[in-house]
């Protein structure tokens, strides 16, 4: 065998440290090495250029880099490799980069480590076995979990490059968030407006297989190859026969029975309801819970009332299976809003904002329906309890976030510009108004937000004071609200007729029980791990899983748009072909040895290990052994370390190379 | 005697085992394991405090795995299993060795078996793991015979030696351990008899790369006894049989015992004791302790 050995200078990284004429120089006269070289840039052109002329003029059968991080440059020095002629997998990296130069100073003993690093890439690279990349098949269908801007925008995407959508949403219409705001910043354009349009657009599309009130409750296989358990809950309606003309929702009898929540609980809804009048479909719920038919079997008003005969009180949850290729999250957030602190939550709620205890002070969803032209004041800014105009109302901005005492860490990213726009919004509805806002800084990165922020100071007078409120209390229905102005360093108090509070964005009650179901990793507050947060924003740890908008950090509607754009041309990109490329470093079971213990099962953490049965010339079972599925394995070894009789080898990091390694040192 | 006897013909008579693993006298004070498919053969059967043997170590040797395959269907075997030996039952089933329907045990409450043949049943010669024993009638059975008996009292001499150890320094301890290990031959007798050693190719007998050295110098001594007693742990369920069958006396299951006590405190585990509780190894529980992590 003929190894050659690169030794890369990284300018001065390596060099610095490193005396890289001296490990070539060195490494030369091991056995096996043929040739030998140190460059100041091996990743450059003319650096990658020597390496191929190297093989060829040398006839090399495998090749060692002493350089970076394989993270960093593996890949370019494998496609070198194997433009040459070599199988990428005879190409080893010695990291002469950040595990010695960058963490060295000593010139001497960093050299004689370099030796050894590059000694054992040598002792590996020797027992390396060329590897080809595995295929897997495609199944070219998307799955698209959260009907939000996000979800919408995702699904439009894929669909009009043409695969299949199923897009998946909890509520009984698609819309989400964005659905419920009034108007959006930084261009004050109508948020039903611009969003309806790309609701009805999901709704007719032939791609699109729009599954509203479902849930996604299990999720098995891996990328490419996905399946999908879709719990469709009873509606009660026969969607099929129902033609939406909404008359079993006005005769029902139930009024006031339930809050609704699509108005943030400010408006009651009847036990059959569409969550608003633009909800996509248009085909109504009915509500067990409240529903009089299900409390004691009479009434049936809306049977009598809809001439399609679409209510079906018999109507029972179905389970749907879906084969899919890839998967979008899209679940997006829900505010903060807790009044207390309760035992089993994690966060310390604003107890002493009052909200809760006083119907005045509100969250930032609950203004939003109040400015809405569609909410239940029909735009008009009234407060809750009496229905009064207010002449004075105080946002306070960061309740809960970045406050690691009440639980919340990180900022909500979206709180300083949506109460810029709400203050503007109020103080052109209400002209005598004053609008105060408690801010602790303004954050408004992003194209015309910080001059949206100006205009709501400088034209509109919002008056901004730079501090934190201690406290809020009623008094002769005036909200006394206590804080403090750190700019001029003295106590404020203002007596406000309603008060908004700008709470942080959480991740969904359920996030963690999703990114179990689906098998994504999330942080400690419940939003769902990037596999990594500059380059690969878009996408999970796990294969084929794909995030998009707030289930992944606070984010406001064009960056989720973008988001979910991006994901969906990460989707596109997978079907581009009709198998899919996977790296070869996957585990194999050796299955004469296998003693069938599935210890290697137990703790995979990618459920890559099946059982397998082995037979006999009659068919009767007489082992059971592990086997691996080489599309879903990671190749992270853990099931190598974890079996007793060593039965288990990683492609590329066996027992014997590794063994070599060390033996090297 | 009997009523194990004709149980035993009947269940090879009406086919539902394959076969019955127990044990024969062979002299007064000594018995050795059988495995019968005959049932004449039923009446060879015994029960006593000679049955020392752990016959969960047959469940998954080849040859009698293969008397469950006939042609068209998968018979049960049928063991004759002292409560200490249906735990490495237990074990096995819960590490995918042999299913639960597959197996067909046969039990006996137990007062206690002697330390070794030929000796006097009483309390200067009751077996080391049934000083200790809590277990004197089966967790699991499928049929059970014999009356509860008391077990005689006797001290609890390997955990004075535990204990005695505990108190030694590490390099005091290591020299201990070094003089025991060196007396190993690398016969394997100790992994031939454990049940759970059912590996069909052991570590040490990989010699791509190799392990663990098999010549019988200390430092492969060593690495055998050491995997051995990490493999183990908190798999091991102290049936002692490594302990009986070392033709060295090395005090082996001081070790396993000593490994099963650092596995009970830190997780509050023994193996084969319940077959709802998940195997110690490859199930992670939260509240695992940090301390185990380095």
């Amino acid at each position: 065998m003929k190894i050659g050995v690169f030794i890369c200078h990284c300018g001065e990284n390596i060099s610095r440290t490193v005396d890289c004429p001296r490990v070539a120089h060195f490494a030369e006269g091991l056995p096996g090495v043929e040739y030998s070289i140190d460059y100041k840039y091996m990743c450059s052109d003319p650096g990658q250029k020597l390496i191929k002329d190297a093989i060829r003029e040398h006839k090399l059968d495998a090749i060692v880099v002493g350089s970076c991080s394989p993270n960093m440059h593996e890949r370019t020095f494998r496609n070198a490799a194997v433009s040459a002629g070599i199988n990428p997998f005879l190409v080893e990296i010695a990291n002469l980069r950040e595990h010695c130069s960058w963490v060295h100073d000593d010139v001497e003993a960093a050299t004689e480590k370099a030796i050894e690093l590059v000694r054992m890439a040598i002792e590996k690279v020797k027992r390396d076995k060329p590897l080809t990349k595995i295929r897997v098949p495609v199944t070219k269908r998307v799955l698209v979990i959260g009907g939000g801007i996000a979800g919408i925008q995702a699904a439009l995407d894929i669909a009009n490059a043409g695969y299949e959508v199923v897009l998946v949403e909890r509520e009984p219409s698609i819309g989400g968030h964005m659905s419920q705001l009034s108007e959006t910043f930084p261009t004050l354009d109508c948020s039903q407006c611009i969003l309806t349009p790309r609701m009805v657009e999901v709704y007719q599309h032939p791609k699109i297989k729009l599954l509203t009130y479902s849930e996604v409750v299990k999720v098995e296989g891996f990328i490419g190859n996905f399946k999908a358990t879709i719990k469709k809950k009873a509606r009660h309606i026969n969607e099929d026969l129902c033609s939406g003309c909404g008359l079993c929702i006005t005769k029902c009898p139930t009024k006031k029975k339930s809050y609704n929540s699509f108005e943030e609980n400010l408006a009651f809804r009847p036990a059959v309801y569409v969550p608003f009048p633009q909800a996509v479909p248009n085909i109504p719920v009915i509500d067990e819970t409240v529903c009089m038919y299900y409390k004691n079997g009479k009434c049936g008003m809306c049977v009598k009332v809809c001439d399609r005969g679409a209510i079906d009180f018999e109507q029972k949850d179905t389970m749907l299976v879906a084969d899919i290729g890839a998967i979008i999250v899209a679940t997006g957030y829900k505010l903060y809003n807790i009044e207390k602190a309760t035992p089993e939550s994690k966060y310390k709620g604003y107890g002493e904002y009052g909200y809760g205890k006083y119907r005045d002070v509100i969250d930032g969803l609950q203004f939003e329906r109040i400015a809405s032209a569609s909410g239940p004041t029909a735009g008009e800014i009234k407060r809750p309890s009496d229905g009064k105009e207010p002449k004075k109302i105080v946002f306070i901005q960061c309740v809960g976030s970045r406050d690691p005492s009440k639980g919340i860490s990180y900022c909500s990213k979206i709180c300083c510009m949506y109460t810029a726009k709400q203050a503007m919004l109020y103080k052109h509805k209400v002209h005598d108004g004053e609008a105060y806002v408690f801010y602790m800084d303004i954050r408004a990165g992003g194209k015309m937000y910080d001059e949206f922020v100006r205009r709501a100071i400088e034209e509109d007078h919002v008056k901004y004071i730079r501090g934190r409120v201690s406290k809020i209390h009623e008094e002769n229905g005036k909200y006394i609200v206590k804080g403090e102005d750190t700019i001029a360093g003295m106590p404020v108090e203002i007596d406000a007729d309603m008060v908004v509070l700008a709470t942080a964005m959480i991740p969904q009650d359920n996030a963690p029980k999703l990114a179990q179901t689906i098998g994504i990793p999330y942080d400690k507050h419940g939003f769902y791990n990037e596999a990594h947060p500059k380059l690969r924003p878009v996408e999970s740890t796990t294969a084929g899983v794909f995030l998009a908008g707030a289930c992944q950090s606070p984010k406001d509607i064009p960056e989720s748009v973008a988001m979910a754009s991006a994901t969906a041309s990460k989707a596109i990109i997978l079907f581009a072909s009709d198998t899919l490329e996977r790296e070869p470093v996957v585990a194999k079971v050796n299955e004469d040895l296998c003693a069938g213990c599935f210890y290697c099962k137990k703790v995979c953490p990618f459920g890559a290990i099946e059982v397998r049965d082995i037979k006999d010339v009659n068919g009767i079972i007489y082992k059971e052994v592990a086997y691996i599925n080489q599309g879903v394995c990671q190749g992270c070894g853990t099931c190598t370390a974890t079996c007793l009789s060593k039965s288990i080898e990683l492609a590329g990091f066996n027992n014997e190379e590794i063994f070599a390694e060390i033996a090297a040192l | 005697m009997d009523e194990l006897r004709n149980y035993a013909r009947e269940l090879l008579e009406k086919e539902e085992v394959a076969a019955v693993i127990g044990y024969q006298q062979v002299t007064e004070k000594r018995t050795k394991p059988i495995v019968i498919t005959d049932p004449a053969e039923t009446s060879r059967l015994v029960f006593n405090e000679y049955c020392l043997n752990n016959l969960a170590v047959y469940l998954t040797k080849a040859r009698i795995r293969s008397l469950m395959r006939t042609k068209d269907k998968t018979m049960k075997l049928a063991i004759v299993a002292k409560p200490c030996d249906v735990h490495s039952i237990v074990a096995l089933i819960q590490e995918n060795q042999i299913h639960r329907n597959d197996v067909h045990i046969i039990s006996f409450n137990c007062h206690g078996v002697v330390k070794d043949f030929g000796c006097d049943f009483n309390g200067d010669n009751l077996a080391a793991k049934c000083i200790k024993c809590e277990t004197h009638k089966p967790l699991y059975f499928d049929k059970i015979f014999g009356e509860e008996k008391q077990t005689p009292k006797a001290g609890d001499a390997s955990l004075e030696k535990i204990n005695e150890l505990e108190k030694l320094n590490s390099k005091e301890r290591f020299e201990f351990f070094k003089s025991e290990f060196d007396k190993c031959i690398k016969c394997y007798a100790c992994r031939a008899v454990c049940p759970l050693c059912y590996c069909q190719r052991c570590i040490t007998d990989k010699a791509i790369p190799r392990w663990i050295e098999s010549s019988s110098h200390q430092r492969g001594n060593f690495s055998w006894n050491i995997v051995r007693a990490f493999h183990l742990s908190g798999r091991c369920t102290g049936c002692g049989e490594c302990d009986r069958a070392c033709p060295m006396d090395i005090p082996l299951s001081l070790i396993n015992r000593r490994m099963a006590m650092e596995v009970k405190d830190l997780f509050s585990f023994v193996s084969g004791r319940s077959l709802e509780t998940p195997t110690l190894v490859g199930n992670f529980d939260k509240k695992d302790s940090d301390e185990i992590f380095m």
